[in-house]
């Protein structure tokens, strides 16, 4: 997952820049590209936990940021191709931010930011401050497009993704880009331009940026979230969704209390019905002895062995008559602990 | 696709071998429970099962067996599912303690300054619009740290983060108890 991500990372930077090796340090980027970052050990259960491959997280991300690219004066930077954008990847964020810590060559009003790729598609109206592409695209494009072009050549490694998106109507401040006191290792934030370069709201750029990459991963984890536009409508809905969730487990809870028998409560007999159903989902009723010699389930097998004590069913088969009911649940439960299938066949022809 | 299948199918089973674990534990403890208590036991097993899955390093599972541990029968219970003894918990609450203080007062001042920046750049009315547009997120993430145990004290960035691993194991919870609930109903009813 991060080498190949890393990969086309490389590439990218690569193809932007030509290898010009006039640039400052350029070997030392290769080196660090090359290197595998070592991912955080949060970021790399996070994506194992969202159970998304990094390039299909990056791709979600690049088809919701390609509808809402519109930056006019593409063709004049043809050369940088479609941004290969991560900036939800963790782990990548935490690589990019190695390069922050490469002086600049040369100052220039122009100013990107990594993870302003939201920009066009803000979540919510507070961000305002940050420059908007769509209010703005036409009158600034053709004197920025030189710019583009100069500061192109000495700003693509630390380019990931190129920012159209250009503020003028708010007070220009072209002082230089100051590599922002941005010491967060996880965010690469440049302030764009006009925008304050002071530590301070560049610091308080990446949190921003940090937070909505984090809510854009949980809009795609809640369903119904994608479409909606703003903070406060998605955080509407995973509210609900939480919510749901609890309350399904109360509900479950009470039913299943209902449904085991009242004189005795032996989670084993549900257990029975239940894992055939885990298995492939199909007929949780019909356990006939061919599913007895199956043991297919993953793991279960091996690890229940210690769990099910036989003795602890007899009670199930005691005097009461309605146990009766659990018997073929019970034997199809009892396949899974393999070490006991003499006894499990005893059973089964005690039946 | 597969890697995903594989990492949700073993979660459930962890949970499900847990769970199971934790009912059987309390059906040895005590016979005969009556309905509210079968189903207050069962809640609690799944809650600690799914809470261990995670091995403590997320928030909310550390809160949430730091409060089913109060209790003293539940504890036993507690401790009998997890192999390792819980003693993360009690760290984890002095840490929430002695940062969130900082963290606090440098969240006012700088809200403070970036107020004023804003209001003089923006007009008025966008300033109002966008105070309002906060506060609603405000208000919203108040009651998502109220949802997610443990997120009180947790700084926005950490609470989506843990807000989606909640979310995650919630649902592993909630589809192994439906398909077990659907089961055992079935069982109930065809025979």
């Amino acid at each position: 997952m991060e080498p190949k991500v890393e990969a086309t990372e490389l590439e990218y930077r690569s193809g932007i820049c030509g290898l010009k090796p006039g640039d400052i340090g350029f070997d030392d980027i290769h080196g660090l590209i090359s290197a595998p970052p070592p991912p955080p050990e949060t970021s790399s259960s996070f994506t194992a936990l969202l159970e998304l491959p990094a390039p299909q997280a990056v791709e979600l991300l690049v088809n919701s940021l390609e509808v809402a690219d519109e930056f006019p004066a593409k063709p004049d930077i043809a050369h940088f191709p479609p941004p290969q954008i991560f900036p939800s990847n963790i782990a990548l964020i935490d690589h990019a931010s190695k390069f922050s810590s490469l002086p600049l060559a040369d100052n220039s009003s122009e100013n990107y930011s990594l993870l302003s790729v939201s920009s066009s598609k803000k979540l919510d109206i507070v961000k305002q401050e940050q420059m908007d592409s769509d209010s703005n695209p036409n009158g600034s494009s053709p004197a920025i497009s030189d710019q583009i072009l100069k500061s192109s050549k000495r700003k693509e490694r630390e380019k990931k993704v190129k920012e159209s998106n250009k503020k003028s109507k708010k007070v220009v401040q072209n002082e230089s880009y100051e590599e922002g006191g941005e010491k967060l290792p996880y965010v690469y934030v440049r302030a764009r331009r006009g925008q304050a370069t002071d530590s301070h709201s560049l610091a308080e750029r990446a949190r921003r940026e940090k937070i909505n990459a984090r809510m854009r991963l949980l809009q795609d984890m809640v369903p119904g979230c994608k479409k909606i536009s703003g903070t406060a409508m998605v955080l509407d809905e995973i509210i609900n969704h939480v919510q749901t969730l609890q309350s399904q487990v109360e509900l479950l809870s009470m039913k299943l209390a209902a449904a085991t028998p009242r004189f005795d409560f032996n989670p084993d007999t549900l257990l029975a019905a239940e894992s055939g159903s885990l298995m492939d989902s199909s007929h949780p009723g019909m356990f006939t002895p061919s599913v007895w010699p199956e043991g297919q389930i993953n793991g279960n097998s091996q690890q229940s062995q210690q769990l099910w004590h036989f003795d602890g069913l007899q009670p199930v088969w005691g005097g009461e008559e309605n146990n009766s009911n659990f018997i073929t649940p019970d034997n199809s439960f009892l396949s899974y602990d393999t070490s006991r299938n003499s006894a499990a066949a005893s059973l089964h022809s005690s039946q | 696709m597969k890697a995903r299948m594989g990492y949700s199918t073993s979660l459930k089973q962890e949970f499900l071998q847990k769970w199971i674990k934790g009912l059987h534990i309390y059906s040895n403890f005590k016979k005969d429970m009556s309905i509210l208590e079968r189903k207050k036991a069962i809640k609690l097993s799944a809650d600690v099962a799914i809470a261990s899955t995670r091995n403590s390093s997320t928030r909310w599972s550390r809160t949430l067996t730091a409060n089913i541990s109060k209790n003293v029968t539940n504890k036993i219970l507690v401790e009998q599912i997890f192999s390792d003894p819980e003693v993360i918990k009690n760290k984890a609450s002095n840490r929430l303690i002695t940062c969130s203080n900082r963290i606090a007062s440098r969240k006012i001042l700088r809200r403070s300054h970036i107020t004023q920046i804003r209001a003089r750049k923006m007009g008025p009315y966008a300033v109002k619009a966008s105070s309002i547009a906060k506060k609603l997120v405000k208000n919203r993430t108040q009651v998502l740290k109220s949802l997610v145990p443990g997120g009180e004290n947790m700084d926005e960035i950490s609470l989506i983060k843990e807000t989606l691993d909640y979310i995650v194991s919630l649902r592993v919870q909630v589809d192994v108890m439906r398909r077990l609930a659907s089961a055992a109903e079935h069982s109930t009813r065809s025979l």
